[in-house]
């Protein structure tokens, strides 16, 4: 180990060619490694679309940005589209204008680009509004993929991808800094009343919860660990955090390429053997939940211990009793709930964030659209890693703002830092007069101890 | 009713039919396989919910307009999808029951058909004026969206005329013919076309069913968390 710990992340660092145009020669390679994306549900999800239109009221793009019709899903997939049907539509073999289809070039793949990095979070929302099952989530990544491959990706983005790849996390956040402010906020938790013997125990063997975090925590969000941890001792549950692969994001979620984001996991799921642990617990983090619980086990071809999530947890131990709550700690508030896209939509988890919200808070209104139902606010899909694209991202996230203020909630809560920072962003941008927080911080200030 | 042809129309309505059905099939056989030979995604996660329910549940999403907020926002255009498509199964339908079970063919049942080619005749109209107006239609329209949903209108229009010839007991008329062309022509391009979707819903709806049923975001039949506590 060194000064700063034991060197984590690969062996040899790596900074990836990124390009700031697409040239003859990425546009030959992209045609090149375009075969290898279609998997069944992107090759359906290609041919299926049928022009109907109905994504166009279900994206938060399209509906908070009504003059540019060029954020509608279809059209955004369709730039995709038009390079596939050149290739693989009968009919555009022969006419390929008629059917839509164009052959790859620069202005089309600037166009790809455009949308499908700039104007698109992978949200889901469209997919389920779609008669054909048209999954643009795994379309649009896999239209990343081909795009970071050759290079042309989002230059902040693949920075957040290689220093996870280079460090093992994705701020670089050094193994002894990491340690040392995990046992800063011990003691701040211990510093609470009634939290004098609670522990947030580091590398323990045979914990029967391996929790993980998002580095936003350790580096601006200490506090939100700390109310993590204080529920969870408040319990009894046993847990323990890694020095090592502490870390639960994946932007190779977000850019798509597959053999980082496998990567990635593994390192994540050897950890956990090596601690022995039951659960890999994903700390409250949209795509870092969907990355570890759906994701994980197909990228290293099956785990040998089981998945699940803070909000998954915090509910269980609420219906099991074994945390009582106060929930005149938050009279005079009320609360709304942001369901994130990666959490819900695509993770199932709709009902447990609301037993823990009841719990904790008795004002507690929804929005119109929630559950699956809920619009993305904006910040989903590795948005907030690409500022090129900042103003489309703050005009998108209207309609959240707007559903937001309709409440009439001064909390807004939620369970992804993405979301976290976007919603701070859009409340502030929109003048709506909330607080963010995320879960445990709602609920470890009404524990009973 | 005894209504007669001539032997043109014969073959028009029967061998000629049969030959362009049979490529039609052939065509749909290839489109169907070169999907099928697309490799699943894996899911090697514990499972929430039923991925087979997932994907029944899915397939049968076009009878449920309420399990989609487009549809349920929508109902007047839910309507008129449900129409057009039981007038084209019926329209389809009676180019195989004119030749075939022309005694099914009676006054009382070609005016069902009739009614639903008409109605879609219209709705056909409206689709097409939505197409040219509505601006975020209008962006994502290619000519073979036009050309599809105008081939239809017109094969509805014709359908419903030939019919009403059909109740008048005028079997063999020029509208008959076009009808009948129209068929074949559209056995033909169907594969081609964007019309075939139909083809495809299987494949979008069950992959749609098996990814999302099996993380227990839809088919949820219980208001509790879907883990399973231990």
């Amino acid at each position: 180990m060194s000064e700063q710990g034991e060197k984590l992340g690969a062996k040899e660092e790596r900074k990836w060619p990124t390009k700031t145009e697409f040239t003859p020669e990425m546009l030959e390679e992209m045609e090149k490694l375009l075969p290898g994306t279609l998997n069944r549900v992107v090759a359906a999800s290609l041919s299926g679309c049928i022009h109907c239109g109905m994504c166009s009221d279900a994206c938060h793009y399209s509906v908070s940005i009504p003059e540019d019709k060029t954020l509608v899903p279809a059209y955004k997939a369709d730039r995709f589209r038009k390079w596939y049907k050149s290739r693989y539509d009968w009919l555009a073999q022969v006419f390929p204008s008629f059917v839509g289809a164009k052959k790859l070039d620069k202005e089309l793949a600037d166009e790809m680009y455009d949308k499908l990095w700039g104007g698109c979070t992978m949200c889901r929302r469209c997919t389920f509004n779609c008669p054909m099952g048209v999954d643009y989530g795994m379309m649009v990544r896999a239209a990343r993929g081909i795009m970071q491959k050759v290079g042309r990706v989002p230059q902040h983005l693949q920075d957040t991808v290689d220093t996870h790849y280079n460090a093992g996390n994705n701020m670089a956040v050094p193994q002894d800094e990491f340690v040392e402010t995990i046992e800063w906020i011990e003691e701040e938790l211990q510093d609470e009343e009634g939290c004098e013997n609670f522990k947030i125990p580091v590398d323990k063997k045979g914990a029967q919860y391996f929790l993980t975090l998002n580095p936003r925590e350790p580096k601006y969000y200490p506090l939100t660990i700390q109310a993590t941890a204080k529920v969870l001792n408040a319990a009894g549950v046993d847990f323990t955090i890694s020095s090592r692969y502490w870390d639960l994001t994946n932007y190779a979620l977000f850019n798509g390429n597959d053999p980082d984001a496998k990567q990635f996991a593994l390192w994540q799921a050897e950890d956990v053997k090596r601690l022995e642990c039951e659960y890999l617990l994903a700390g409250e983090c949209g795509h870092g939940y969907r990355a570890l619980r759906w994701e994980l086990p197909n990228w290293v071809g099956g785990v040998p211990f089981k998945i699940t999530s803070v909000m998954e947890l915090m509910a269980k131990l609420i219906l099991d009793g074994r945390i009582k709550t106060d929930k005149s700690v938050w009279d005079g508030h009320r609360a709304t709930y942001h369901d994130s896209c990666n959490i819900a939509r695509s993770g199932g988890i709709t009902e447990e964030p609301r037993i823990v919200i009841r719990s904790a808070i008795e004002d507690f209104v929804e929005m119109e659209h929630n559950r699956e139902n809920s619009f993305c606010c904006g910040g989903g899909g590795g948005a907030l890693a690409m500022p090129e694209f900042t103003p489309r991202r703050i005009a998108a996230g209207k309609i959240k703002a707007d559903e937001i203020k309709a409440t009439g909630a001064d909390i807004c809560l939620q369970s992804c830092h993405n979301c976290t920072d976007q919603l701070k962003e859009i409340i502030e941008h929109y003048h709506v007069n909330a607080k963010v927080m995320n879960l445990a911080e709602l609920l470890a200030p009404t524990l009973v101890l | 009713m005894e209504n007669n042809v001539s032997h043109a129309l014969y073959i028009l309505q029967e061998p000629v039919q049969y030959m362009a059905l049979s490529f039609m099939a052939l065509m749909y056989i290839i489109k169907i396989r070169q999907m099928l030979k697309k490799p699943i995604p894996p899911e090697k996660a514990e499972l929430k919910g039923d991925r087979v329910a997932g994907a029944l549940e899915s397939l049968t999403n076009v009878l449920k307009p309420w399990s989609m907020e487009s549809t349920r926002k929508n109902p007047f255009f839910y309507a008129e999808f449900l129409i057009f498509h039981i007038a084209v199964a019926l329209t389809i339908g009676a180019t195989f029951f004119i030749p075939l079970v022309p005694f099914l063919m009676t006054p009382a049942v070609s005016k069902v058909f009739m009614l639903f080619m008409g109605l879609a005749f219209l709705i056909g109209l409206r689709r097409i004026y939505r197409r040219l107006t509505v601006p975020e239609i209008k962006i994502i329209s290619s000519p073979d969206d036009y050309f599809a949903i105008s081939l239809m209108t017109v094969f509805f229009a014709v359908g419903f005329v030939a019919m009403w010839m059909w109740i008048d007991g005028s079997p063999d008329t020029g509208w008959m013919w076009i009808f009948f062309l129209l068929t074949t022509f559209f056995l033909l391009y169907v594969p081609f076309s964007k019309i075939s979707h139909y083809i495809l819903y299987p494949f979008g709806r069950v992959n749609h069913g098996r990814t999302f049923g099996g993380r227990g975001v839809t088919n949820r039949n219980v208001k509790n968390p879907t883990w399973n506590p231990k």
